[in-house]
């Protein structure tokens, strides 16, 4: 089982600071999605983590080897940055060939995977965002690493490339660690297991997504007939929305519905979890 | 070899104006060697030189000044590359400041010794039919020790400006490449101020600005954090 340890990381950009004594430990394949407000620290962690920043203090350890100061550590790390880092000038071919030489793997196999086809020997400089994206994407799919560090790699894409992306992130969570930055917070629930919130360069919360409690639950009703009069809920964009204090009380609404002869087409939470949680730390982050 | 490359693809006109620069180095080495052939770069014991015969010793200047324009795509490319993120991919393999500098410096004297080359060939060229052959065989090994050291300090030079500088896109790069500029400068009146020194003048000046470029290397490490490479 991989293991990912941060013991205590003090990191930045010379004389400035970012993260103040990070801590954690992942240490079971999954996908782990860091979030936080701009300016959080997230990419510093990113980076930090993937060796490109030294940090001031404190431990990285990959399996117990300090990322820091292992060249062969790093090797088992595929890093996706926030920027494309695709020389432009270059077709798709020629730049997944370019990776392909440094890093090892096949560019057909990456162009296959992305759906690149079509793009191959368009000039990089002449794609759009999402299309540049999806070729940098490409290129961390070239080989197949134990650990992924990916900074917002559904920005600029279209839902289904999204899709397609976190479909080969989930496959490779089963034996791989992947931590996963998204401001889509229901891209974030849906996608991930774990959950780091990072907040002013610390760590505001650290477990599992469905351990997350909100203080209140909004659940919408599709339903046969106006119930409206039968329990207290208003209609919101085509729902009966009823706010519950837990989840086992929106169970029991249902039960009660369902004995009144409601038939019920539809039940689903309207709020996200992370939603408070990351409004949280952004207000305390401003 | 790929940096090289992509550098010539980024942009030809620095190519051309080096080209044009090595012409005119040319130019001085054979016009003077038609007006006061001197037959070699070091006058005998107690001999004396005038400026005029000096005046082929401006081709090393010249050509020097022309293999620095001639690899300045690759720090075009350098600041490129740091803007759209390849320096933090190849940092994130695990590679080090001087590791990425090596890589660009490499480029660069690369493209810088192919046109020192085609320098040195032509200007044995142009001695054998003026019969200057020594002279300007002297002056070839001036040109391409001069050169080498110059395009080493000014691509060192340009990278670490481009990378100190506190706003983002490259724009102290050009301080750089002034400062690398400015210590080819005394190769164009030293020699004419003292003709009889004049190719000991150019050998001590390659020196010191091979010195310099080997200091500026191995403290770059050092001056220059990893952070600065970031886009």
């Amino acid at each position: 089982m991989p293991t990912l340890e941060l013991a205590g990381v003090n990191s930045g950009y010379g004389g400035k600071q970012v993260l103040h004594g990070i801590t954690f430990k992942a240490q079971e394949p999954a996908i782990y999605v860091v979030l936080g407000p701009n300016g959080a620290g997230k990419t510093t962690l990113f980076r930090t983590i993937a060796g490109i920043l030294e940090p001031y203090s404190g431990q990285v350890l990959f399996d117990g080897e300090d990322l820091t100061r292992s060249k062969e550590g790093r090797k088992r790390i595929n890093y996706l940055s926030h920027y494309n880092a695709i020389p432009e000038e270059m077709t798709v071919q020629h730049a997944l060939d370019f990776y392909a030489k440094i890093e090892g793997g096949k560019a057909e196999d990456a162009i296959s995977l992305l759906e690149l086809d079509g793009l191959r020997d368009k000039k990089i400089s002449d794609l759009s965002q999402g299309q540049k994206k999806r070729v940098s994407i490409a290129k961390v799919f070239l080989t197949e690493r134990d650990l992924y560090l990916l900074d917002e790699p559904t920005s600029n894409v279209d839902p289904v490339v999204s899709k397609e992306i976190r479909d080969i992130l989930l496959r490779l969570s089963r034996e791989r660690i992947v931590l996963y930055s998204s401001h889509n917070l229901y891209e974030a629930r849906d996608v991930g297991t774990n959950l780091i919130l990072v907040k002013n360069g610390t760590i505001g919360y650290y477990g599992r997504i469905s351990d997350i409690r909100s203080k209140e639950y909004r659940v919408g009703f599709r339903t046969s007939m106006d119930i409206s009069k039968m329990v207290d809920a208003r209609m919101e964009g085509g729902y009966y929305v009823m706010t519950f204090a837990t989840p086992e009380e929106a169970g029991l609404a249902l039960k009660k519905l369902v004995e009144n002869g409601v038939i019920v087409t539809e039940m689903r939470e309207l709020d996200n979890p992370l939603q408070s949680l990351f409004e949280t730390s952004e207000s305390e982050a401003s | 070899m790929i940096i090289v490359k992509r550098s010539v693809s980024l942009s030809k006109a620095y190519l051309i104006i080096g080209g044009v620069l090595t012409l005119v180095g040319l130019l001085f080495l054979s016009l003077s060697g038609l007006v006061s052939p001197p037959t070699t770069g070091v006058p005998a014991q107690g001999a004396s030189r005038n400026s005029a015969e000096a005046v082929p010793f401006l081709a090393v200047s010249f050509q020097a000044l022309a293999a620095f324009l001639f690899c300045t795509p690759v720090l075009m490319l350098f600041v490129y590359d740091k803007n759209n993120g390849v320096l933090e991919y190849l940092l994130s393999l695990g590679m080090n400041q001087r590791d990425i500098y090596r890589q660009y410096l490499k480029a660069a004297l690369i493209l810088a010794a192919a046109l020192v080359s085609f320098d040195v060939v032509i200007d044995v060229i142009v001695g054998l039919v003026e019969g200057t052959a020594r002279l300007t065989l002297e002056i070839s090994v001036l040109v391409a020790v001069f050169a080498l050291s110059a395009v080493s300090l000014g691509t060192l030079l340009m990278m670490s400006f481009s990378s100190l500088q506190r706003q983002r896109m490259g724009s102290n790069q050009p301080l750089g490449m002034t400062l690398g500029a400015v210590v080819v400068l005394p190769s164009y009146f030293l020699p004419l101020v003292f003709p009889s020194l004049a190719f000991w003048i150019d050998l001590f000046l390659a020196g010191v600005i091979a010195g310099l470029s080997l200091l500026t290397f191995s403290l770059s490490s050092r001056l220059i954090k990893r952070e600065k490479l970031l886009p």
